[in-house]
């Protein structure tokens, strides 16, 4: 997964806002309850803060090769925003 | 007041009524017969009728029991006709109550202008009903969106609370259309409800549109108190469900007042988080949920079978699939069709399909812009291909255009320097001749437009630009690396650039000082070595190159005949506390010997000799250090070696041992033209399998590479030998010393040992020994270095060991051919390449025989089959042929078996290849 994915953080991201989003996710998953992920977390905000890393990471993160199954990775389902009207009509009948 | 209402029961406006203090319905309750348990009470015989007869209270009974059935329209006809034949006041009471529920019915079916014009009807007829009628009438104009009859009386600051409850009461059980509540004319603009209304329809409308922040569902007009309060309860429960937060949804949801309007999306809502035990859907609710949640299960489906299609890359499918999946996609994911038509078009053009028909199998061209050029220059590179390379850095130009244009980065930002050293690191894979016949004439693919600057060649360039924006340590090591490469008047240029514009930097100073020193310019490079000390005196480099320096000097100054020089430099190099580690000692006692010996002092010669002797343990080593540095110095005429045959027993035992240790000294001091006497080397090679055991294993490293450097492989072969039997972290690099030593027409094995020696490495974490292994495995023979498992790597350490004697072409040694037919790539480059006769159908894609059509197959046992063969026997050959490769047979095989007999092998005819 891309870096500032793993945070949370858009890819223009401050540094504020990488430290922010690297605090708030350690403190989700701790190194001594959740090291496996926290490893990633770390490896990730590592990534960002180093602006030569993340040019990196942003050069190379297109996913060409991946499955195309990736794009609609975790959902079973998608919600969409509709509009109004389809919310509409069920109100309006009793 | 509120005297309408539902007939099925559903609806709440009964119990609202009931809960009306008692006088304040005008309407006696025995009158108020248009709901269901007046109804009901009626026919069950409850209150007393006015109709004297039982025909009549029989009459009324049937009629009633049509308007609880829901039957408004016959019990209508049926009271009227009562009525008519029987006019009296029951008979009219009857009549109104059919009428009421006449216009209810007409009401719940939306015919809202039906019912107000039956009401207006009634209203004539029956001007006595005029409060009932009236409340019917709010209820008619509610639903036709007239809300101002409902509304006026809150205009009214005395207005009694029962009467303002009702009214909110109709606001949050029937009014739907909020745009006509903050609307509506009869409340001033200002009018809280107005405003809470208006808000609520346009966070109602943002919800449901897209994703929302926390301000625009926040509703502050809003309060806990009013009519519209379920809203924000709905309004945040979609935008929960919208987040994927679905508890909070859930949460939501329960907040919502069961009567209220926005309760009725409580169902799709719940069936939409897939609750268990909700509700059957009406068909709105069905449409909303089949709206909103898409199920996403086809298109999957569809990706995964155009994700088959390009890894068996079968265009026909691969256009098929893609058509299917592009399809799917508009309708159940349309937000990420942009970036499956990029992804599809990426590597649809990497794959080599036509761009027209590509377009046309994604209804419409991907969107060419950075992020398209970063993939697509990716895709290419990834195919390390030449050609494709010079293309890849192109697009990867493109990308920076776009990047630039779609402000991703600054053009003077640390992710252009990066871009612009990946782009040189990628012009590293293309060989110097053709990148410089690219750079001549522009020949990739397309000619260059006038006045394009196509600096994207020139890994120079590149280097410089990203130097300029960033000018970063590693960045100049890259830089420096390539320069190196290209030869070292470049590498200089690069190093002393380096130096300017990071002149506290040490490495640019090293290199400039290291060739100095190789061009044996020591004035200049002790100049860059001082700098250098400025920097970082005790770095390791910089340490032991003044000690090298001074020494290289001192005999410089030796050759030259000036020993002052020489003895200023070693009393230089006697003040340096690094002198005195290790043998560096002995090194100044042997340089001193021989600066007395050009200086004819006798007297101090004889001390320095007594004192290199003292220091190395013994005459023998002392005498190869001496003689050694004399022929550095070239100044042989200073010293001379017995032959070694002329040396005792003992001595020429210790010979392996004493060339060690003096070879370390050497090395240490950088000293790469140390000579000795060739008798030495080889009485070295004879001496060593008896004194191997007592040998330290930087000693046996140490003859190892003195073999190798003074052409011995003997020795060299019999270290490795030693020194894999010690086995641990060293026996990567014994296995690799091992395999530099090999026989170069033992290539089988030499393979094996090289192979082993990078896995090895890999397994001990040796980088170095990983990348010298994988070198020398692949350019000897032209191939790419194979793989091999760490079992099968200690396998062939353990047979190595088994097997000490230098190999010969009588005595080859251990038989690595099958590992290596299980691990060589056996295409036909490959086997050519390693001495081996490609077989005739070698010279195709041999794997893609399974996909050849029966015609293919046929042209190719055409070219193959002899002419004097009878087309009928031809005819039958072929069927065995096609069968047997079916069934996954060796072509060559195959075509021996069947033609071989016939023809005697003539197989003359050259066959053409498919080729992708």
């Amino acid at each position: 997964m891309i870096a500032n994915e793993v945070l949370g953080v858009p890819a223009n991201a401050s540094e504020e806002e990488i430290r922010a989003a690297y605090v708030g996710k350690v403190k989700e998953f701790p190194p001594d309850r959740s090291p496996r992920e926290f490893e990633g977390i770390r490896d990730a905000y590592e990534t960002l803060r180093d602006p030569r890393k993340r040019a990196m990471a942003m050069l190379l993160s297109a996913s060409f090769a991946a499955p195309l199954v990736s794009l609609i990775e975790g959902h079973q389902s998608r919600r969409v925003f509709a509009g109004p009207r389809p919310w509409r009509e069920v109100l309006k009948t009793k | 007041m509120v005297v309408y209402g539902r007939l099925d029961g559903r609806a709440t406006l009964f119990q609202l009524r009931y809960a009306k203090p008692p006088g304040y319905n005008e309407v006696p309750p025995r009158r108020r017969t248009a709901n269901i348990a007046v109804s009901q009470n009626s026919s069950a015989g409850v209150s007393p009728t006015p109709f004297a007869n039982d025909g009549g209270e029989a009459f009324e009974t049937s009629v009633r029991q049509l308007i609880a059935n829901g039957k408004s329209r016959i019990a209508l006809e049926n009271a009227k006709q009562f009525h008519k034949t029987n006019p009296t006041a029951a008979s009219e009471s009857l009549l109104l109550d059919a009428y009421l529920a006449r216009v209810q019915a007409l009401l719940d079916q939306n015919l809202a202008s039906e019912a107000k014009s039956l009401l207006e009807l009634v209203r004539e007829r029956f001007p006595a009903a005029k409060r009932r009628l009236d409340n019917l009438g709010v209820a008619a104009s509610v639903r036709s969106g007239d809300l101002a009859g409902l509304l006026q009386p809150l205009n009214d600051p005395q207005l009694d609370p029962v009467r303002r409850s009702a009214i909110e009461q109709i606001i949050q059980t029937q009014i739907t259309d909020l745009n006509a509540l903050a609307d509506c004319a009869s409340l001033p603009p200002e009018h809280s409800l107005r405003q809470a209304a208006a808000a609520v329809e346009r966070a109602f409308n943002a919800v449901t549109s897209g994703p929302v922040t926390e301000e625009q569902i926040a509703l502050p007009e809003v309060s806990h108190r009013s009519p519209l309060a379920p809203w924000k309860f709905l309004i945040r429960a979609i935008a929960c469900f919208h987040r994927g937060a679905d508890d909070l949804c859930r949460e939501c949801l329960a907040g919502i007042k069961p009567e209220s309007v926005p309760s009725r999306l409580i169902p799709a809502l719940q069936k939409m988080l897939g609750m268990n035990g909700a509700a059957a859907l009406k068909a709105s609710e069905s449409a909303l949920v089949s709206q909103v949640n898409v199920n996403l299960a086809e298109l999957r489906a569809a990706l995964a079978n155009l994700d088959h299609a390009f890894a068996k890359e079968d265009e026909g499918h691969v256009f098929k699939a893609m058509r299917v999946a592009v399809r799917e996609c508009q309708r159940s994911a349309p937000d990420r069709l942009a970036i499956l038509r990029q992804i599809v078009s990426v590597r649809g053009k990497a794959g080599g399909l036509d761009p027209g028909r590509l377009e046309g199998a994604l209804d419409g061209a991907a969107r060419e812009d950075a992020a398209f050029f970063r993939m697509y220059a990716l895709a290419i590179e990834s195919s390390g291909d030449p050609d494709d390379l010079v293309e890849a850095c192109e697009e990867w130009n493109n990308f920076r255009r776009h990047a630039l244009r779609e402000g991703l980065f600054r053009s003077d930002g640390v992710e252009a320097a990066i871009l612009y050293l990946h782009m040189a690191d990628v012009l590293k894979g293309i060989p110097r001749g053709l990148l410089k016949d690219v750079q001549r004439s522009g020949q990739w693919g397309r000619k260059p437009a006038a006045g394009e600057d196509r600096y994207f060649l020139y890994p120079d360039q590149l280097y410089a630009r990203s130097c300029a924006i960033d000018p970063h340590p590693e960045a100049f090591s890259q830089w420096l690396r390539w320069a190196a490469s290209q030869s070292v008047s470049e590498a200089e240029k690069v190093a002393r650039e380096w130096h300017k514009l990071r002149p506290g930097d040490i490495d640019p100073l090293l290199y400039l000082m290291d060739r100095s020193e190789k061009r044996n310019a020591f004035p200049a490079a002790l100049s860059y070595l001082e700098k250098a000390e400025r920097i970082d005196a005790v770095h390791s480099a910089v340490r032991a190159a003044r000690l090298r320096l001074l020494a290289a000097g001192a005999m410089r100054d030796l050759q030259r005949k000036k020993a002052h020089l020489a003895m200023e430099k070693l009393e230089l190099m006697m003040t340096l506390p690094q002198s005195q580690q290790g043998d560096r000692s002995a090194f100044l006692a042997a340089l001193r010997l021989l600066i007395c010996v050009s200086s004819a002092d006798k007297t101090g010669a004889a001390a320095a000799r007594a004192e290199t002797e003292t220091l190395l343990g013994g005459s023998l080593s002392a005498g190869f250090l001496v003689f050694g540095i004399a022929s550095v110095a070239k100044r042989l005429d200073f010293v001379s070696l017995p032959d070694a045959k002329d040396i005792g027993r003992e001595n020429r035992a210790a010979i392996p041992a004493c060339l060690a240790r003096v070879m370390a000294i050497a090395k240490d001091f950088g000293i790469t033209k140390f000579q000795l006497p060739v008798s030495y080397f080889a009485e070295a090679e004879k001496q060593f399998p008896q004194v191997s055991d007592s040998l330290d294993v930087e000693q046996i490293r140490s003859l190892g590479e003195m073999g190798m450097a003074t052409g011995h492989p003997k020795l060299a072969w019999a270290a490795s030998g030693a020194g894999l039997k010690r086995g641990g972290p060293d026996e990567a690099y014994f296995t690799l010393l091992r395999a530099r030593a090999a026989p170069p027409d033992l290539a089988t094995r030499f393979l094996a040992l090289a192979a082993a020696a990078a896995e090895l490495g890999r397994f001990h974490r040796d980088a170095k020994i990983v990348d010298q292994a994988v070198e020398i495995g692949r350019n000897p023979l032209g191939g790419e270095s194979f793989p091999l498992t760490i079992e099968q790597a200690r396998e062939v350490v353990r047979k190595e060991i088994a097997s000490p004697a230098f190999p010969s072409a009588f005595k080859p040694g251990p038989d690595y051919r099958e590992l290596l037919h299980k691990n060589l790539c056996q295409c036909p480059d490959c086997s050519r390449r390693r001495g081996e006769t490609p077989g005739p159908f070698d010279e195709e894609d041999y794997e893609d025989f399974n996909e050849l059509t029966d015609k293919e197959m046929r042209d190719l046992f055409n070219e193959q089959v002899p002419e004097e063969i009878p087309p009928d026997i031809a005819d039958m050959f072929f069927e065995i042929m096609k069968d047997a490769f079916r069934s996954g047979e060796s072509p060559n095989k195959i075509i021996d078996q069947i033609l071989g007999g016939v023809s005697g092998g003539g197989r003359g005819k050259k066959k053409k290849g498919r080729r992708k």
